[in-house]
């Protein structure tokens, strides 16, 4: 187990600009903009975490602002799942709604600001 | 007799219970029911086994409580277990949302899951609430609560690209060229 942690984080360090390199021009493209030319809901999550792993924070959130709420999400489920809080399931419904609150407000800003183009 | 019987019959049953898990319920639970049934009462409990082996296998809880009248009314015996199935419909919850981003389709999948197996989970913890720990149900309800809002999610983005993809259909059909002057001047 740490053998491979430690494989991981070796990888990071030594080949993480290639990585990011190949993140960055291989990333998948979403079949509405291909098809309608107009952005999905889900439109920018990839670039955002690409941003996230160069750690350019701010252009993360610009590019889509429900990446870091997802990953913690993410986190909490598996914390919670391993260690078993109190209050975690509340606390996990509660970061859902947010995360979808998020989603929707911000598509629906994306809609009156025409960024969807 | 019973003594006879033990050493003999145990392994198949084991290898049925083994083969029943794998297909119906997470191994966790039918191992850790095995587990508890044996040490305590070894000789009535075993018996039972023995005799209803498909019903050990699926529905280990039930099995377990008629085992133990005593604990299914005590609640602060060490013997409640997770529901079987909480983890997953709170992953597939989860899940659903992030899915829902892309095609508004795939993200129905594993909300429908979500919400048929919180459906079954909770009859099981209605039927004796007693053997089943309460942070289990609490992450079942949880879990639930994801799953209806992820499919709501969904088929309201389903319907939007319906209404997308109809809009730009009409468009084309009615007047091709106006629609690619359009279309070039939005690229």
């Amino acid at each position: 187990m740490k053998i491979r942690l430690f494989l991981i984080l070796a990888f990071f360090l030594t080949e993480g600009k290639g990585f990011i390199h190949w993140l960055e021009h291989n990333l998948l493209s979403c079949p509405i903009k291909q098809l309608s030319g107009i952005d999905c809901p889900g439109c920018g999550l990839q670039r955002s975490l690409v941003a996230l792993i160069k750690g350019d924070l701010i252009t993360s959130v610009k590019f889509y602002p429900a990446t870091i709420p997802i990953l913690g999400l993410f986190l909490f489920t598996l914390i919670h799942l391993k260690f078993d809080f109190k209050n975690g399931a509340f606390i996990i419904k509660m970061l859902y709604i947010g995360v979808t609150l998020i989603i929707v407000i911000n598509y629906i800003y994306k809609i009156f600001t025409n960024q969807l183009i | 007799m019973s003594e006879e019987q033990l050493p003999g019959e145990d392994p198949k049953k084991n290898e049925q219970e083994g083969d029943f898990s794998s297909e119906t319920t997470p191994e966790s639970t039918s191992s850790f029911a095995e587990e508890t049934t044996v040490p305590v009462e070894p000789t009535p409990t075993a018996n039972q086994g023995n005799g209803f082996p498909p019903n050990n296998g699926g529905f280990p809880p039930p099995n377990n409580g008629g085992g133990f009248p005593p604990n299914n009314g005590g609640y602060g015996g060490g013997l409640q277990q997770a529901l079987p199935n909480a983890t997953i419909v709170l992953v597939l919850g989860i899940i659903s949302i992030v899915l829902c981003c892309c095609y508004g389709i795939l993200g129905l999948i594993p909300a429908i899951i979500a919400l048929v197996l919180s459906k079954k989970d909770k009859a099981l913890y209605a039927a004796n609430p007693g053997l089943y720990t309460l942070s289990s149900f609490k992450n079942l309800n949880a879990g639930r609560v994801c799953a209806i809002i992820g499919l709501i999610l969904n088929i309201l983005s389903f319907l939007y690209y319906a209404a997308i993809i109809i809009m730009f259909g009409s468009g084309i059909l009615s007047d091709p060229n106006k629609m690619q002057d359009i279309l070039r001047g939005m690229q």
